[in-house]
């Protein structure tokens, strides 16, 4: 099978990432061929049967390299959460000309920027793994299930739920940290209560049944502001309690 | 006449160049930093300084480490904190990780197959397998660093103001000793590979560094001692570009391992000196392709100073302790060196929360130099190669400078 990896606006995390399987990219690479990912290889590929997308749409030249990359893909994964909900770079709530001036100082647009969208928001996916960056893990899991055709399980449980199976100290209750961790995606293996900190909620909402304005109100029980949890939950997918 | 390059193919981010060429001369070279802008400084401002460096951390993949570093260090400078040396030891320690990381991946996955003529590295392995190999275990060790000091091989949150979210354990630090002398000789293969490298790219002049190797007080370069970046450097937005561009003095310059090696090579470690030395005449050459050479000494340097710091904290003793940060006014820069060189952080801090920042990246301090290098390459071959070989050079040139795009592309107007 053929695969293609497209880099829009990003830190390139999620392309690196996937490089770093170690060995084990030596077992995808058993199924598939890397036709195009120009952080790894100087050739260039024409029709894929899985494409990854990882960046936000944050230009013109983004939104074409989108596009071709959905034109040329049988399945198409948007990958890491600033392809699946815009991530930090889409959290900054100003005028696109007002933060071009601020930091190009002019008024003008010559590389044609766009306001830093995810890519969900252009084109139809087949498969969106978020995550900033994602977990490894679950992407080799998704190729791997992909090239036997099997359809992707995807985790539908909080943060919250990796915690207690570590059996970490809740940093919520016992140490008044803000936690996102109730109301966030599970599948990072609580990356941040690992290290006895609050979950950045870097995996976006969990979807379905989740009570953002409860959590809201228990962050605002243990003394935060307002502001600063509104803050807390829009960095990185611009959600609401 | 215009040429235009294909966006860099083994790079970090999105970038291309073109050359301009008036009656039959190369005029000028641009290079185009294609990646869109990325807003970070915006993103800080009225920030709980707590929150800041994990955001910081997300502007690059590669180092995100010196990113939180540099973070960290600025916060406690400006708010009057003081860490301890186990703590300062423990945050180099999380640097030299990031170093063998970028640096391996660097030159085995993105220069190497230039070397032996493949377009990636995983054609390359078809080959020469156990390059690839020992390439992959290099950049696994670095990244358990990261995992270890940072809490994620990418983007941890653990590195926080006053110390850490969870502090490494004995054993942990016991094999990073023991697998940091394992490696050391596979390092040492990679000085004598990249010690073959051809010379192009031009030559450099002026080099800038941070004072102390990994992390400073202030610059430092060839001409002068114990600057700091707002009295010499100025930075220009471009038309063509979304990363600005540094000049020193009104002049480019080099940041990276180069600049370093030449700056500070009595810091290095006792193999890494005797490599340096042995190499030392054509470093000081200056040509911008012994950027690559230069990287592997320092692959050899940072194998042997983890096992170093390693042994220094095991041997003393050690228990975690933060020291408390309080909410506070004040101005701080936390100074850098990422894997590809001076990295800049720079806030004011008001009642805790950021009001001033900004931040300068090594491709934006390269980013003249850059267009520098590939002036000469293209004057070099226009006419007197064909085109898809000047191109390809053009691209193995950019390379040598190991261009962070996407970490340059979001300053704020100082």
């Amino acid at each position: 099978m053929k695969l293609g990896v497209f880099e829009l606006t990003d830190c390139g995390g999620c392309a690196l990432n996937f490089l770093f399987l170690y060995e084990r990219l030596f077992d995808v690479l058993e199924f598939y061929e890397i036709e195009e990912f120009h952080m790894a290889t100087s050739l260039e590929g024409k029709h894929f049967d899985v494409g990854l997308v990882t960046g936000t749409v944050s230009s013109h030249r983004d939104l074409e390299v989108l596009r071709e990359a959905r034109n040329r893909s049988d399945y198409l994964i948007a990958l890491g959460t600033c392809a699946t909900h815009g991530c930090l770079q889409a959290s900054v709530e100003l005028p696109l000309k007002e933060k071009l001036k601020a930091v190009y100082g002019d008024e003008g647009n010559p590389m044609r920027a766009l306001d830093p969208k995810p890519v969900v928001e252009y084109v139809t996916v087949d498969l969106a793994i978020p995550g900033c960056p994602y977990d490894k893990n679950e992407l080799f899991q998704a190729l791997i299930d992909i090239a036997k055709g099997i359809e992707p399980v995807r985790p539908d449980y909080p943060v919250c739920l990796e915690c207690k199976l570590n059996e970490y100290e809740c940093v919520l209750v016992k140490k008044g940290l803000p936690c996102l961790g109730p109301i966030t995606l599970g599948g990072c293996n609580a990356a941040c209560p690992r290290s006895g900190l609050g979950c950045i909620g870097c995996r976006g909402p969990l979807p379905g049944e989740v009570n953002p304005a409860g959590e809201f109100e228990v962050l605002k029980g243990l003394g935060y502001d307002e502001e600063y949890i509104m803050r807390k939950f829009k960095t990185f997918a611009r959600w609401g309690p | 006449m215009i040429i235009e390059t294909r966006e860099f193919t083994r790079v970090e981010g999105n970038g291309k160049a073109e050359i301009v060429i008036e009656e039959n001369e190369v005029k000028d070279v641009r290079v185009k930093i294609v990646e869109g802008p990325r807003f970070f400084e915006l993103l800080t401002l009225g920030r709980d300084f707590w929150d800041v460096p994990d955001l910081e951390a997300r502007i690059c993949a590669i180092c995100y480490l010196s990113h939180s570093v540099a973070s960290v260090l600025a916060i406690e400078r400006a708010l009057g904190v003081e860490v301890p040396e186990k703590t300062e030891l423990l945050r180099e320690l999380g640097l030299i990780g990031e170093l063998i990381e970028s640096h391996s991946l660097h030159l085995y996955l993105l220069v190497a197959p230039d070397l032996f003529g493949y377009p990636d590295a995983i054609r390359l392995a078809t080959k020469h397998g156990e390059l690839v190999k020992e390439g992959i275990a290099l950049k696994a060790f670095g990244n358990r660093i990261r995992d270890l000091i940072g809490g994620r091989e990418i983007h941890g949150i653990n590195v926080k103001p006053g110390g850490f979210g969870r502090w490494p354990g004995w054993e942990e630090l016991e094999a990073i000793e023991r697998e940091a002398k394992a490696l050391l000789t596979v390092a040492k293969r990679a000085v004598r590979l990249f010690s073959g490298i051809g010379e192009y790219g031009g030559k450099a002049e002026l080099f800038v560094a941070t004072d102390g190797y990994l992390t400073g007080d202030s610059l430092i370069s060839n001409v002068e001692r114990n600057f700091h970046y707002f009295e010499r450097i100025e930075e220009r937005p471009l038309v063509y570009s979304f990363a600005k561009q540094s000049l020193y003095s009104g002049k480019p310059f080099l940041v990276g391992s180069l600049a370093r090696l030449l700056l500070k090579a009595e810091s290095l470690t006792p193999t890494a000196k005797r490599l340096f030395e042995e190499n030392r005449e054509r470093l000081e050459a200056g040509w911008v392709s012994y950027n690559n050479l230069a990287q592997a000494i320092e692959l050899v340097y940072a194998l042997e100073r983890a096992g170093e710091i390693a042994k220094t904290l095991l041997d003393k003793g050690f228990e975690p302790e933060n020291v408390p940060v309080e909410a506070g006014d004040g101005e701080g820069i936390g100074y850098v060196e990422a894997p590809r060189g001076v990295l800049v952080h720079h806030y004011r801090i008001a009642g805790g929360k950021i009001e001033y920042s900004n931040i300068i990246t090594p491709t934006a301090f390269n980013h003249a130099m850059m267009e520098g290098a590939l002036l000469w390459e293209a004057r070099n071959l226009y006419g007197n190669a064909p085109e898809d070989e000047l191109l390809r050079r053009l691209e193995e040139t950019v390379r040598a400078f190991d261009p962070c795009i996407s970490c340059s592309v979001h300053f704020v107007r100082g």
